[in-house]
């Protein structure tokens, strides 16, 4: 062992800074330097954060509500979370979150892949072409829909004359129709995400080694062949971050849906953040609006963990 | 010379693809020049006598510029803390490991994770029973909730790349713990810190639930304050329209702007942009 000098040389460095009377108040001033660096977001998160949560908790447990008289907070155990199992509107909100939730991470994905290779190929155009892709996205989700609610609007809506006159669906109004509206509202959001997964995909495919396209080239593989055997297959950690942040976001979609359609017609757009706004805002029913939240959180926390073990196992 | 024809065809059909794409937005900034006549058509207008009326009528007469005052306020108050608070945290949790640190590190993965509308409720019984409901203190307390956690991810990924060889050369050099920090790491995250610093700007700036929850008439941000105009009466579009563009206008001068630090925030620091 001592013949190799890369070892010698090696072990002679490390055991170097092990001088017994220094390290110790080093190691100390060290700790206590850690903790000036992380007390200040420690304290603020276990105020804004961590002691609402736990409030919540508490809350969800109890009868409590600001505005109704008599609920003072009584101890009621589980009810609120058995009442979650009776609650036909809030079983119809989690269907409406996850039609809305399939229907638009998927037309984002397949949209977002073929535009997002589209983008690949352009040359002086991408600059500028990826600004205005990042319009939709980093603009104010509720002006979003508010730009949405008029052009769809039945009289006057640009984007109404342009359905009527083509003969499509929504030509009268698509947001007074409970099926329409919700399919506006998925195609809204993919208006808003789908330039995400596109500049998510532009940017995997320039991270890509270009040997293995050349190689398949030579040996005469098509271009459907290639993009099924090379491309996706390479693209799949890129897509499963992009999928996995958008369906954690889609489940808390809430500014575009109010002003989009406020939920309606009836309650075909009622998606659960909503619906939770209405239980605790609106009818003040305020600690099960908590167990609600909390089984939501419980419920996106799970899809995080259990979507990013199955999608990308090497990245944990 | 039929490749250069190929190319020239595609820039045709993507520019077309964009500007269709984008019209949606370009319709309502033309909405924000338009008088009523032209506003309510049942056939599109494209050509018509533009008019600053709705923005006469929004900021001047309706009072929005209170509101802008008030997104200002608070998106500059909320970035600042989480910079201040969340930057040391970042860098610290770089250059030191342990159990804790990593279960606090997951811990601001899962806040990153938790929806507003859960945390929304406890903080508004807390702050009316505080008296701070309404205030600014409210408001940008709601948005440290997802700022902080954004932040300390953020420039993480930036302090990784920094290398620990140069903070201890600075300490052998005879800097103390914070000067090292100060004088050489931070120096050389300022890309980092102006791409965070945006995103958490545009992120409080768009901030709508919290906003809508947490402040009174006269703390409302831009976001709150714009659907007050659809009313049960009728709805003043020319004005939403103008609102709406002044709301959206520094946003999108920054996808412009500084349009490499926007897609390093937006695909989290994981991807490098370019």
């Amino acid at each position: 062992m001592g013949t190799d000098p890369r070892t010698e040389l090696g072990s002679a460095s490390a055991a170097l800074p092990r001088t017994p009377g220094q390290a110790t108040p080093r190691k100390k001033r060290r700790d206590w330097a850690g903790l000036v660096y992380q007390a200040p977001s420690l304290i603020v998160l276990g105020c804004v954060v961590l002691f609402p949560l736990v409030y919540s908790v508490d809350l969800s447990f109890r009868s409590y509500s600001l505005v109704i008289p008599g609920r003072t907070g009584q101890y009621i155990g589980l009810e609120n979370y058995q009442r979650m199992f009776r609650d036909a509107d809030f079983g119809q909100a989690l269907l409406t979150t996850l039609v809305f939730i399939v229907f638009a991470v998927s037309l984002e994905t397949v949209l977002g892949v073929a535009a997002g290779m589209l983008l690949d190929r352009l040359r002086r155009m991408k600059r500028l072409v990826t600004s205005i892709l990042l319009l939709p996205m980093i603009i104010a989700p509720l002006v979003v829909g508010l730009v949405f609610n008029f052009a769809l609007n039945a009289q006057f809506g640009y984007l109404t004359w342009v359905l009527h006159a083509l003969g499509l669906p929504g030509g009268d109004g698509a947001l007074n129709y409970g099926p329409t509206a919700l399919l506006a509202l998925i195609l809204v959001d993919v208006w808003e995400w789908a330039p995400f997964m596109t500049l998510m995909v532009a940017a995997g495919l320039s991270a890509l080694p270009k040997e293995p396209f050349e190689a398949a080239s030579v040996d005469g593989a098509g271009p459907w062949q290639t993009f099924r055997m090379l491309t996706l297959p390479m693209l799949r950690p890129v897509l499963a971050v992009a999928i996995l942040f958008r369906a954690t976001e889609a489940i808390r979609e809430f500014d575009k849906v109010y002003v989009l359609t406020g939920g309606g017609p009836g309650s075909w757009t009622t998606v659960n953040d909503l619906y939770q706004y209405r239980v605790s805002f609106a009818e003040w029913d305020m600690s099960y609006g908590a167990a609600l939240g909390l089984v939501t959180f419980a419920a996106v926390l799970f899809l995080a963990i259990s979507a990013f073990r199955m999608l990308a196992p090497k990245e944990l | 010379m039929s490749r250069r024809w190929k190319r020239i065809l595609i820039g045709v059909v993507a520019t077309l693809v964009i500007v269709l794409y984008i019209s949606p937005l370009v319709w309502l900034v033309l909405a924000s020049f338009k008088n009523r006549v032209d506003l309510f058509t049942p056939t599109p207008t494209f050509i018509f006598s533009p008019t600053l009326d709705n923005y006469v009528q929004a900021f001047v007469t309706k009072g929005f510029t209170r509101n802008l005052v008030n997104s200002l306020i608070v998106s500059v108050f909320a970035s600042a803390i989480a910079l201040v608070v969340g930057v040391p945290s970042a860098y610290s949790l770089t250059r030191r490991s342990g159990k804790l640190l990593s279960a606090y590190l997951l811990g601001l993965l899962a806040a990153r994770l938790l929806p507003a509308m859960v945390l929304v409720l406890p903080l508004f019984i807390l702050a009316t029973r505080l008296g701070l409901s309404g205030t600014y203190v409210a408001v940008v307390a709601a948005h440290l909730t997802f700022a902080i956690p954004f932040t300390v991810w953020m420039m993480r990924g930036f302090f990784m790349g920094v290398p620990k060889s140069l903070d201890e050369a600075a300490r052998i050099d005879g800097c103390s713990e914070f000067q090292a920090f100060f004088k050489v790491v931070l120096p050389l995250t300022k890309n980092g810190l102006v791409a965070t610093a945006i995103f958490l700007v545009i992120n409080s700036w768009n901030e709508f639930l919290f906003g809508l929850i947490l402040t009174s008439r006269d703390t409302a941000t831009m976001p709150v304050a714009l659907p007050t105009l659809l009313t049960p009466i009728g709805t003043f579009w020319g004005q939403i329209a103008a609102v709406a563009t002044v709301t959206v206008l520094p946003v999108a001068v920054f996808a412009f702007v500084v349009q490499k630090h926007i897609v390093a925030g937006m695909t989290g620091g994981a991807i490098a942009g370019e």
